[in-house]
This record gives C-alpha cells, structure tokens and sequence, in this order.
C-alpha cells in the first residue's frame, strides 16, 4: 500500500513531463501542417492537403535572398564572435583573480541586458561612430550578442584543461603563441564548434537587433515578421517549416558534437 | 611558423613582457570597453542631452527634462508597468509549470535515457523567437486549431477571441521562454546527491516534506538564475507583443521603438525611456538575487 501511495508522485510526474511536450510540439506541429493547406487562408480544418506552397516558396526570389543575407550575416558574426570570445577567455584565465571577476562580468553583460535594450543602445551607438545602419551594423550587433556565450563555453573547456599540456609545450621551446595555436586552440576544438553553432543559431533567430540596426534589406525573421504583420497565408508556413527543419537539424547536430566533447 | 617574418614581428612581441601583455589583453580590453560598455554609455549620455543630433559647434547641454516626460503621461510609464506584470506573470508561471518537468528529467528518468528526455524539450527551442510566435497564432486564432477543436466538440457556437488579448501574449511569452527556466533548474536539481532523499524517506518523510525541506533550498540557485534569466529575457521581448497582443497591451519595448522611428530628434527621450527599463529591470533582477538567492548566486 506504502509503494503504491510513493508511486503518486512519479506518476503526476511523469505525466507532468509529457504534457509539457504536448504543450511545446503541438503548436508547432499545427504550423508545419498549416504550410500544406490548398486555399489561400489559414484556417482549420485543413481539407485539401498540397504542395504548392513550397513549391511557391522555391522560387520565391524575396526568400531565398533572405535566406543567403541570413547566412551571409550569421558567418561573419560567428567568426567575429569566436575570435573574440575566445580571446577573452584567454585574458580570463590569465588573469589575477581579482581581475578575472571584473572581466567575466563585464564579458556577461550583453547577455544580461534585454534585448530591446541592446538593440536601442547599439542603434544610438552606431551613429555616434558614424556607422550607418545595414549589413555591418547587424553583424556587429550580433557579434555582440554571441561573445558572452562563446566567453562561457570557451572557459568551461579551459577549465578541464591539463596545465601541464602548455607546460609541456614551453618547456619544448614554443613560445606562448605557438602553445596557443598548437595545444591550447586544439584542446579547445569541440567547444569552439559548439559555440560557433551556437552563434549561427542566435544570429539566424535575431529579430529585435536587426530590426534596428537593419537596412532595407529583410533577413529571415524581418521577411517572416513582415508577412506576418501583412496577413496571414499558408506560404508563410511553408517558409516556417523550412526555417524550422534546418535549424533543428543544425541545433541537434550541435548538441550531438558538445555531447562528444564532453564525453572525452 | 618559424619564419623570418614570424621572429621579427609577433616573435619579437612574444619575447617581451610587455608585448605578451599588449597580445593577450589588448583587443579582449578594448572590445570589452568600446562594445559591451560603448553603447550603453552613449545612450546615458544622449538620454540626458537637450538637443540631438547636436549641430556642428554646438556645445552639448543637459537636462533631466526627457526623464520628466516619462512620469508625466500615463501612455508612457503605464506600458512599462504591464511589462512587469507580464514579466513578472510569465516568470511565476514558467517556474511552477517547468519545475515538475525539470524534476522529473534530473531524478525520476533514468541516467541512460536522461539526454534523451531533455533534448525532446530542446527541439521548439532551435524554431527560433519568430516561428513560435507565430506557431501560437495557429492555436489561438478565431479560426484556429483550439477553437475549431471546441467547436467541433459542442462546446461553443462561436469562436472565443483569443488571439490579440493578454491571454495570448502571456501564452506566446511563457512558451518563448519557458526553456532559459529549464536548463538552470534542470542543471541545479540534478546535483541533488540521491541518498539525501533516499536517507530523508527512510526516516519517513513523505513527498512533500522532502520538496519542502530538500529539494527547494538545495535548487535554489536555479530558480534564482532561471528567474533572472527570464525575467529579463521576458522584459525585452519586442515582436512577441506586436504580433500577439493588442491595442490594450501595448509593452514598453513598443513605446521605446516609437521614439526611433523616423527623425532622430526625438531620440534622448528614447534612450533616456530605455535607460529606466534597463535600470529598472536590472534592480528588480537584483534585488530578487539577493532576497531569494543569498551571496554566492551567479547568473550564468
């Protein structure tokens, strides 16, 4: 009887656990669906199922031009954020300790401030450095939104590192340079990948920034949010989905390669 | 990299202590200082100016006067106001509905199927801010899934307006946000050695007096962490609130924006609004660390 009462709780639990799934995936899945509907509305019952909407969307030059910017913005923001980020890390733990406190704190602050918050002080910043809005503007925006999340996963790598690994290495003549590039950059390897995915996905997702700090030239979530605002149509779905189905593919192969890296 | 060319420039640098100095901490310190510290202290310093942008060979003047116009009209500090009660809403609700989830990943699932378990809760997260937004639009439409559902079912002859009122924005913000609550506090219970609860059952504690008396202090730093996070994740969410709320929700970020449209004389009024929300923002967070998470508490 005792096991039987102890049992409630995992069962509530459990149920708990897959209702959230529900609660996540099914207004997802029901955008997915909506993206084959043959009429020109969004409403359900679905009825005719079709394709044409992607087929739409293929040839849709507005999208596809949207697609190549996002990509193009999100590489460049990436690399840019790596090499920072991972720079500061460095400086990091060289640091006195002291010092290593002001400095991770002061490399967190992007992440802490809200996003409205940041895209407006950058927008003001920009134009007090005579930046004008557009393609630049963006990746530094971004840029600076990834660098605390490159800056975390570059210490948490830094900090399972053997010391004696550089040691090593200087004892053997390379000077701190060369131990950077030959030991250390490689050591840090996995989480630099992670965190570069990392990256592309924050930029990719960005909405509130570019929107700022944009030109007249729409990203993905700038091209989405302004079909949305015109009115609702199935293409809009379809555009979704694809968005959707990429970035789940590249989320999952990232947490696929950070597992790996941990696991060594 | 032994090339002449390597020993007489960055080899050289490297000999010296000053030059390992100038190589290690040089561009960190600057991108440091010029971008994550550069912009909020331009917009504090145009949120104070009298005129902007300033003419050539115009001395720049101060004044708390665009501080003032924030109290004096209700449309301007009324929609920061419902931002903290959306924000504030969604982080208690997010809490307790992610808590039992969080739980049951860290303790109750199996060690071996545990990354497994999570990564299903990941996958709406890499959709992006944007395509859920509007994946909840599908739900809550007049002609959407749940009123279609109803319908369908007898419940209702007509649909009930669900899109566009605080409903569906604080729906859309909790289901934005919901998983910066579910890593902290996963990542937190799960350090909760087992043969607390195990000894705590033993000596007949039952399941409400070991959440009560185990579980909650020692998650503590999850919950505070996924709060914050949440919270001022929540509270600059701009699209979120143009595409689901209404008239009647009008959020701060939205009446921020509004000053940066067009010209840019009117920008010191914005940055000196957004200054408020950041510092406002940034002292609730704060003083929630403090009350609710004792010293050693860090956001990430």
């Amino acid at each position: 009887m005792r096991a039987y009462f102890n049992d409630i709780p995992r069962t509530l639990l459990t149920m708990a656990y897959w209702a959230f799934v529900l609660y996540l995936l099914v207004p997802l899945t029901l955008m997915m669906a909506m993206s084959f509907k043959d009429a020109n509305f969004v409403a359900f019952p679905i009825g005719d199922w079709t394709l044409r909407w992607y087929a739409q969307v293929m040839q849709d030059r507005q999208f596809l031009e949207a697609c190549l910017y996002s990509i193009v913005i999100a590489a460049a923001a990436t690399f840019s954020a790596t090499v920072i980020g991972v720079w500061i890390a460095m400086l990091i733990t060289k640091a006195s300790s002291r010092w290593s406190g002001v400095l991770f704190a002061l490399a967190c602050l992007p992440a802490v401030v809200p996003g409205m918050i940041s895209a407006i002080s950058l927008r003001v910043f920009i134009s007090t450095i005579d930046l004008p809005t557009g393609t630049a503007a963006i990746v530094l925006g971004h840029t600076v939104h990834a660098v605390p999340f490159v800056v975390v996963m570059a210490l948490t790598r830094l900090r399972s590192m053997p010391p004696n690994l550089v040691d090593a290495a200087r004892d053997l003549g390379a000077d701190s340079i060369i131990a950077f590039f030959r030991v250390t950059l490689p050591y840090l390897g996995p989480a630099i990948v992670g965190g570069m995915i990392f990256c592309v996905l924050l930029s990719v997702d960005d909405f509130v920034r570019t929107f700022f700090l944009g030109g007249y030239r729409p990203t993905l979530p700038m091209l989405i949010f302004a079909k949305v605002q015109g009115g609702m149509s199935p293409e809009i779905n379809a555009m979704a989905t694809l968005v959707l189905i990429v970035t789940a593919a590249v989320g999952l192969y990232a947490e696929y390669m950070t597992r790996r890296s941990r696991s060594r | 990299m032994n090339s002449g060319l390597y020993q007489a420039t960055l080899g050289a640098a490297v000999a010296s202590q000053a030059g390992r100095l100038v190589l290690l901490a040089g561009v960190p310190l600057l991108w440091l200082v010029f971008m994550h510290i550069g912009p909020i202290y331009q917009m504090a310093k145009i949120s104070f100016l009298v005129q902007y942008p300033l003419q050539a060979g115009q001395e720049a003047s101060y004044t708390l006067a665009n501080y003032a116009i924030f109290f004096s009209e209700s449309i301007y500090f009324l929609p920061l106001i419902r931002s903290f009660i959306f924000s504030f809403a969604a982080t208690a609700v997010t809490l307790i509905v992610v808590f039992p989830v969080a739980y049951y990943v860290a303790k109750v699932v199996r060690p071996d199927r545990r990354s497994k378990a999570l990564l299903l809760l990941l996958v709406p997260f890499w959709a992006g801010e944007l395509i859920r937004t509007f994946s909840v639009i599908m739900l809550l439409a007049n002609r959407g899934a749940l009123n279609v559902l109803l319908r369908e079912l007898g419940f209702i002859d007509r649909p009930i307006p669900m899109l566009y009122t605080s409903f569906s924005l604080g729906f859309g913000l909790v289901y934005l946000i919901c998983l910066y609550m579910l890593l902290p506090l996963y990542s937190s219970i799960e350090k909760i050695p087992k043969h607390l609860l195990d000894a705590a059952a033993d000596l007949g504690a039952g399941p409400v007096t070991r959440f009560r008396r185990i579980v909650l202090p020692l998650s503590r730093d999850g919950i505070v962490s996924g709060c914050s996070l949440v919270f001022l994740t929540c509270i600059g969410v701009f699209a979120t609130p143009m595409l689901l709320g209404g008239p009647t929700t009008v959020m701060f970020p939205e009446t921020i924006s509004g000053f940066f449209h067009g010209a840019s004389d009117k920008w010191p009024v914005g940055a000196s609004f957004a200054l408020i929300m950041l510092v406002s923002a940034l002292t609730t967070a704060g003083i929630f660390m403090r009350l609710v998470g004792g010293k050693a508490t860090k956001l990430m």
